[in-house]
């Protein structure tokens, strides 16, 4: 296997692991929203915003994913001759964010179930279940951190 | 800052009660208490309140569809006190519409299930009298499953039964049954006969269905009718609206606890300082009859909280409020958490062109919504961090996402050295907590606290990161282990005993990982701001790759639009998200705590409406 495709995989793994543990946190916040929509409409926008927060991590895996591959050159510009150890190079940077993303979309989801309840229940407040829920993606972000800074390290 | 409250004690005659609350409520001055003992008027018009909630709530499907930027109605305030007659009329005729609609729905529903039950036997040519019982036969309607039809037909013949098929779908034959009245067919539940009742109809069935047709028809032109005249009130009319407010208004009059003897009563409550006059003006517009006693507050009673600052300042409120009301008489933090949320929430955003784009969109919805109350307050937030946006974006280069002649550096370039000045950020807004713990405890005497919890950290902190400067390497390890000995000697000497004063100082050198994780947690900065910056970067690399030609160019038009409109909401959530998180755990944890409660007065706060600025008096 080329370093080039070696690197492939990890910006494909880092995207794609994100993308899934946002969308089952999505998907989780999106059905309690849904049930205390039914309830109190008016909440709409407060639920909306609670559920989104779980969507970060989604970004945050794409990014890392074009990042690496705007460094490899397969995204603009000609692509760059990388050695199988410079592969696994980018192969690891992208693993913090995949992995973190994964699971930390999973677990902030399951925060905004709660808070999504809180809201239903005292609608006002939302802003303290939004806090909670973010608190979860801090690790997403020194994920994000820490792949981004490996990634910009790595001596091409 | 918290502004001084009185504790206002009203004595009035019995009969002015009302006409002084709601010159009180006009004011908006005054906040109720509790008493004990006290009494509350009724709940009339409690009831009357609901009743339009309800009327609001059911009327919602017919009202006419209410835009996303829709304003709500204005009302003057004359029009709230005192409903119209027509307004109560116009509502009655609602609920009465709303009743008559509910009606033929049922009535509806009836007829339809009558027609489902007749349809199979359209062809029954008998009318419901030939079907009745004769001298020696009788009649029997019913249905047969298909499989068994002939099994069961084989039957009937053998028993002396006349059978006719009447109509037959896949699974089900309707049949009628002629039997005579001595032979006797035990076993037709056997072959799956179940007896049917026809609903009653008049004539022959086919005459019945042609009937129920008729009544349809008759009940859809009544239910469309109805249903017009509804839309046209509802699309017409405030008047639920307006009734919905004023019952709201009074139903919180009603609401009031008061002490009462036969001719007086008492009421009380927490008027601000300032306010006082404007309260017994209030009063005296009523009644000259009265006796006003306004004292301070007591120690250990529970004062609600009422913020007073520059009208900067007082926008970013509503964020500590969220997390914590200041305790009267603590604290009020809003003065210096409101520059520092200010300048982080630019360097989360930290692009040129987004803050132009916050710019236009604020002053549009500002113009076309005319938000109040907490929504005006966090749009007014948004609208002064665009400002720190667009300086973030110039100093970094960043426009759009596109790198463009920075003046500092480009944090794309060059993450370390932004991650640095982040950190740098974070050390600064710490150390703004310390300093504003450290006045706090040199206000209320506790010289050495300040220096044992506060000033050793700020030495060990600022020692740690001189460290990593070349030239004042020394300087730096001197000030972390004087820090450090302070806190290794100081943290424990709440504990009693020796080995609880050295366990207590060793866990106190201990929170050198709380502020360690503290200040990393500024690395979000950069991480927010590479994420703007990035996805605004990929929205012009796709927009870019597919402008060969003309169609191509139209499309990256629309994607650059749709991009960078998507990019700047999620950054904005997550800035806003974000920029909270470390005022509230890492900059309040340092100094505030804040547990008060707000002070909501005794006011008119419309749902539906909105009070005209210049209408009533």
């Amino acid at each position: 296997m080329s370093g080039i495709s070696i690197a492939i995989i990890g910006a494909a793994l880092c995207a794609a692991l994100a993308g899934c543990g946002s969308a089952i946190g999505v998907m989780a916040a999106g059905k309690a929203a849904a049930g205390v929509a039914s309830e109190k409409p008016e909440l709409f926008g407060k639920l909306l915003v609670l559920q989104a927060l779980p969507g970060t991590q989604g970004i945050y895996g794409f990014l890392t994913a074009i990042l690496i591959m705007v460094r490899i050159g397969v995204l603009g510009g000609a692509a760059v001759e990388l050695s199988i150890s410079q592969g696994w190079q980018f192969f690891g940077a992208a693993m913090p964010m995949a992995i973190a993303g994964l699971v930390s979309g999973i677990c902030q989801g399951k925060a905004a179930v709660g808070a999504i309840h809180m809201t239903g229940k005292q609608p006002d407040a939302s802003g303290k279940g939004i806090t909670m829920t973010a608190l979860v993606e801090t690790y997403a972000i020194l994920a994000l951190l820490a792949s981004i800074l490996v990634l910009f390290g790595i001596q091409l | 800052m918290i502004v001084p409250m009185k504790f206002v004690t009203l004595v009035l005659m019995r009969d002015d009660r009302e006409a002084v609350l709601r010159a009180l409520q006009k004011t908006g001055s005054m906040m109720l208490c509790e008493q004990e003992g006290a009494v509350r008027a009724g709940t009339e018009n409690t009831a009357a309140l609901r009743r339009m909630e309800k009327l609001l709530s059911d009327l919602k499907p017919y009202a006419p569809k209410a835009g996303m930027f829709a304003q709500k109605p204005q009302v003057d305030t004359a029009a709230l006190e005192t409903p119209r007659t027509d307004d109560t009329e116009t509502a009655e005729q609602m609920e009465k519409l709303l009743a008559r609609i509910e009606k033929i729905k049922e009535r509806l529903k009836q007829v339809s299930d009558r027609q489902t039950a007749l349809f199979p036997w359209a062809r029954l040519s008998a009318s419901s009298a030939d079907l009745e019982d004769g001298a020696y036969t009788s009649y029997t309607l019913g249905t047969v499953p298909a499989k068994q039809f002939a099994a069961f037909s084989a039957y009937c013949t053998e028993n002396g039964a006349a059978l006719e098929t009447v109509s037959e779908t896949e699974q089900t034959v309707y049949v009628v049954l002629a039997v005579l009245k001595e032979a006797s067919l035990q076993d037709l539940a056997e072959y799956g006969f179940q007896k049917y009742t026809l609903p009653p109809f008049d004539g022959t069935v086919e005459t019945g269905l042609r009937n129920i047709a008729d009544e349809q028809n008759r009940l859809q032109t009544e239910l469309d009718e109805a249903t017009a005249q509804l839309q046209k009130y509802t699309a017409e009319s405030l008047a639920p609206q307006v009734l919905c407010e004023h019952y709201r208004a009074e139903s919180d009059i009603e609401d009031t606890p008061f002490l009462s003897t036969e001719q007086t009563v008492l009421f009380s409550g927490w008027v601000p300082e300032k306010r006082v006059a404007e309260v017994e003006q209030a009063v005296q517009s009523v009644t000259d009859v009265y006796d006003l006693i306004a004292r301070d507050p007591e120690e250990n009673e529970d004062v609600p909280t009422e913020l007073e600052n520059k009208k900067l300042v007082s926008q970013f409120e509503g964020i500590t409020n969220m997390f914590s009301v200041p305790t009267y008489g603590g604290y009020d933090p809003n003065a210096v958490m409101a520059p520092w949320y200010w300048i982080i929430f630019g360097l989360m955003m930290g692009d040129a062109g987004y803050g132009l784009m916050m710019v236009i969109l604020i002053a549009i919805v500002k113009k076309i919504m005319k938000p109040k109350g907490d929504t005006k307050k966090l749009i007014n937030v948004l609208l002064y961090s665009s400002i720190t946006t667009i300086l973030c974006g110039v100093l970094f280069g960043s426009y759009f996402g596109e790198t463009w002649h920075p003046i500092l550096f480009s944090p794309l370039e060059n993450p370390v050295q932004m991650l640095i000045v982040t950190l740098g950020v974070g050390v600064a807004h710490i150390f703004t907590g310390l300093f504003v713990q450290i006045v706090n405890h040199i206000k209320a005497g506790h010289w050495l606290d300040a220096i044992c919890d506060q000033v050793s950290w700020i030495l060990v902190i600022s020692g740690i990161c001189l460290i990593f400067v070349k030239p004042a390497r020394t300087v730096g390890m001197v000030l972390a282990i004087v820090g450090a000995v302070i806190i290794l000697l100081t943290a424990g000497r709440a504990k009693k005993g020796i080995f609880g004063k050295i366990t207590g100082g060793l866990v106190g050198l201990y929170g050198i990982t709380n502020y360690l994780s503290d200040i990393l947690s500024y690395s979000r900065i950069l991480a927010l701001s590479l994420a703007t910056g990035v996805v605004g970067m990929v929205m012009n690399m796709l927009a870019g790759m597919i402008q060969s030609s003309v169609i191509g160019f139209i499309l990256s038009l629309v994607i650059y639009v749709v991009g960078h409109v998507f990019n700047l909401v999620l950054g904005l959530l997550s800035a806003y998200v974000h920029d909270c998180r470390l005022q509230y755990i890492e900059f309040y944890g340092k100094f505030y705590e804040g547990s008060g409660k707000l002070f909501k007065p005794l006011s008119i706060n419309p749902k539906y409406i909105q009070i005209q600025e210049n209408g009533g008096n």
